[in-house]
């Protein structure tokens, strides 16, 4: 029975030092990218918020400038409902970055311009696309 | 064989199903053996129906039926016939289809293996199984229907087709083999189940799910390092873990089986920890469910959501059920289940495997925690905090390392009780051969994590090799036998044991791999043609752009020519930048994809990604990674796969 408590002690030191541990680093995490808060477009400009967020929304048809002198240099406007905000994205893009498509992008947002370092983009329409947009024919118009 | 068939199948499935539990509560019930064999009959049926109705799905999908919606979404006349079949767990309908016909298969080897032993287990274990397979047809049926026809008014001459990055042989086979492994905790789960019902606590039902526990282990294990590699191979930024809520998904239930694999051993051997192996099935198959739920609800937003939908409440109705179900069931059984025997001593094997299985599920606790963090953190604070790859590593690399320690000091523990001279005699070797490890790797500059992963490493490797010199050199001079042959006798004759100790070799592999990750190196850039730039000790010259059209895509290739510092040359890369329909006339349509590159040797990777092209000014944007050790990770891999196999290969007697 002794050590069998002896047991259950230690044990339960392991999950508590363990606990804390998860705790410590949920609170204060090493790394600045390890937590980030997901933000609406309004919120950021409305607060004016100077730390690294998250946000989401669609890449402006036609706003897409890519820098002539390096390809890597990139701006576009993210639209996310009423709000827009223009971005600056350096670094090696998505193969499914494009006009209208869903992107996730992170960084920190100065002087009226959102600098991303990590862009992300949601699966292509196509793949869980409308069939009305493919190959296909309404029978009504084959019809008439 | 037109689509009705199918939906046909599957409503009767539904039927049988709901019959046969009914029947088998009624036999349990009464005792009349007629209706055994009769709910047993029918949850066969279930199972035949449920293979035959995919069987079904894949004749549309090969012969590319496009009045079936699921076929016209997920194929396309184009798709070659392999992905033509792999499509069927491309999408959600098909998949939860697939889930059930693998089910259906376990199921069907469990009913027929059994068909004359555990006569009291086998009522419940049915019941427990075809209660999973009608949750699966329920959604099939009436949620997410493969067999649903396209809308009416509508023709569809040609499909979407599948996406280009599921079309990779990796990536075919990659989800059957989770499958495989999330599916097959169903079997163990429903033995622990029925064994607490029929207030069995002998150690009968853990003899008969240790080989499918291995084996569903096996293929889990499997499916998420091909997981890893293919992200490696395909996604192009150069890592193959990245703490997406989908790979945690497979990975929790990972952890909690393997601390599962361990403690059923103690339980074989001491009959102890019988509540904590209950508690262990019970968490593998609730996040196994889990596990399917986060990949197929889309709730997480992440590369995996290849399919959004309305599945959520069920499937975390179901989860909550499980767990109400079982937990209250075993809280129920708990005093006739409390184990007399009690631990000895803290340098014990049993103890070794004890805080084994404790830092398994802490780990697990903490990749679920970091999962769910932003949903826990919007419903509380209404912010969404999103999680990101550098909180897991840093409160998962001190847990691994513990991780790491056990893994070679746990076999070298004698059971009950480890003596002082066999502690000092066991430990010296590997325990000075760590420490020289990490006092070189100091001398050379290195600090923190790497030199406690390397000194780690080496401790365990030695562990390992020496419990196999001692076995080998004991047979040697006690039969006078040649090393070669002791060492298949030792092998053979305590398989579980010696296949084991491969796999945790198999284990200092990744873990050397995982370390390599501290000297990644990366740089992204735009070339000219003849132009040079330096990547770490490498100089990456572009020594011309080309173009091919392929039947399906174009291709630009970027011919790199990579040398080290003093000009001797390695080896010659050609990433692409591929654009798939590049004859649609409608440039959205079009799909651009990098094809990337990478020469792989036991050091390093040169990896290379073909990011854009400037054809005016002949000039290639890249990303080249130079990753150390990558390879060790997939040796690894191999060797848990070998390891694993001896442990599960059958022994002479019990042919």
């Amino acid at each position: 029975m002794k050590s069998n408590n002896k047991f259950k002690i230690m044990l339960i030191g392991v999950v508590l030092v363990v606990a804390g541990w998860i705790g410590w680093v949920s609170s204060n995490p090493e790394n600045d990218k390890a937590m980030v808060a997901f933000v609406s477009v309004s919120e950021l400009l409305e607060e004016g918020i100077q730390d690294r967020t998250k946000l989401g929304g669609i890449v402006k048809p036609g706003s897409i400038i890519i820098s002539e002198s390096n390809l890597l240099d990139c701006s576009f406007i993210l639209e996310e409902g009423d709000t827009e905000l223009p971005v600056k994205y350096h670094r090696t893009r998505p193969d499914l970055f494009k006009d209208g498509a869903e992107v996730i992008v992170s960084g920190v947002y100065t002087e009226g311009v959102f600098v991303a370092d990590d862009l992300q983009t949601k699966c292509a329409s196509r793949y869980e696309g409308d069939l009305r947009d493919g190959e296909s024919y309404n029978l009504e118009e084959l019809e008439s | 064989m037109t689509p009705i068939v199918g939906n046909i199948s599957l409503n009767l499935a539904f039927g049988f199903s709901v019959l046969s539990i009914i029947i088998l509560s009624i036999f349990l019930r009464s005792g009349d053996y007629r209706l055994y064999l009769t709910g047993r009959r029918l949850s066969i049926g279930v199972s035949l129906l449920s293979i035959w109705a995919t069987i079904v799905l894949g004749y549309q999908l090969i012969r590319s039926n496009f009045e079936v919606d699921y076929v016209a979404h997920y194929t396309s006349r184009e798709t070659p016939l392999l992905y033509k079949i792999s499509a069927l767990w491309a999408g959600q309908a098909g998949s939860l289809l697939f889930w059930v016909f693998i089910l259906s298969l376990f199921a069907l080897t469990v009913i027929f293996q059994n068909k004359n032993t555990h006569k009291n287990l086998m009522p419940w274990v049915i019941i427990i199984i075809t209660a999973v397979e009608l949750f699966f047809l329920v959604l099939i049926n009436f949620v997410t229907n493969p067999f649903l026809p396209v809308e009416a008014d509508i023709i569809v001459a040609n499909g979407l087709g599948l996406n280009p990055l599921l079309q990779n042989l990796t990536m075919a086979i990659h989800p059957p083999l989770l499958y495989l492994g999330y599916v097959g905790f169903t079997i163990p789960f429903a033995f622990g189940i029925s064994a607490l019902i029929n207030k069995d606590t002998s150690s009968l039902w853990i003899q008969s799910v240790r080989r499918w526990s291995l084996m569903t282990w096996l293929f889990l294990s499997c499916g998420i390092i091909l997981g890893g590699w293919w992200a490696y191979q395909e996604l192009g930024w150069g890592g193959y873990w990245a703490w997406d809520p989908v790979e945690n998904a497979s990975l929790m239930p990972w952890l909690t089986a393997t601390a599962f694999v361990h403690s059923i051993v103690i339980q074989e051997k001491k009959n102890m920890l019988r509540v904590w192996n209950m508690v262990l099935i019970i968490l593998t198959f609730t996040l196994c469910i889990f596990g399917t739920f986060l990949t197929r609800s889309g709730i997480m937003s992440s590369v995996h959501s290849f399919a959004t939908s309305s599945l959520g409440p069920l499937f975390l109705g179901f989860v909550f059920l499980i767990l109400i179900f079982s937990i209250s069931l075993l809280l129920f059984r708990l005093p006739i289940m409390k184990s007399e025997k009690k631990m000895e001593s803290f340098s014990s094997r049993e103890s070794g495997f004890l805080f084994n299985n404790v830092i398994f599920v802490v780990m697990c606790f903490a990749v679920f925690w970091g999962t769910i963090f932003p949903v826990l953190t919007e419903a509380v604070r209404g912010v969404k905090i999103t999680v990101g790859a550098p909180f897991f590593n840093q409160i998962n690399t001190p847990l691994g390392m513990v991780l790491l320690l056990l893994t070679g000091v746990g076999p070298l523990l004698a059971w009950r009780r480890t003596s002082r001279q066999s502690i000092i005699r066991n430990f010296a070797l590997p325990a000075s051969a760590g420490l020289l490890t990490a006092i070189l790797l100091l001398l050379l500059n290195l600090a923190g994590y790497v030199v406690i992963s390397f000194s780690l490493s080496v401790f365990v490797l030695i562990a390992m090799v020496s419990e196999f010199y001692r076995g080998i050199k004991a047979r040697m001079s006690r039969f006078g036998e040649n090393p070669i042959t002791a060492l298949i006798t030792i092998i053979s004759k305590n398989r579980s044991r010696y296949g084991g100790y491969i796999v945790h070799l198999g284990i200092v592999f990744m873990f050397v791999g995982f370390t390599g990750n501290a000297f990644n190196e990366e740089k992204e850039f735009g070339i000219k043609v003849g132009q040079e730039e330096h990547v770490g000790i490498y100089r990456i010259k572009l020594s011309g752009l080309s173009e091919a059209e392929r039947p399906n895509h174009y291709a630009f290739i970027a011919n790199l020519r990579i040398t080290d510092s003093q000009g001797n040359f390695i080896v010659n890369l050609r990433p692409e930048k591929r654009i798939y329909n590049h004859r649609n006339p409608d440039p959205n349509r079009r799909q651009p994809h990098s094809e990337l590159d990478i020469y792989s040797t036991m050091i390093k990777d040169i990896y290379s990604v073909f990011s854009g092209v400037d054809k005016e000014n002949q000039t290639a944007f890249l990303k080249i990674m130079i990753n150390p050790l990558v390879n060790w990770v997939w040796i690894g891999g191999y060797i848990l796969i070998f390891g694993t196999m001896i442990a599960l290969w059958p022994r002479k007697d019990e042919v």
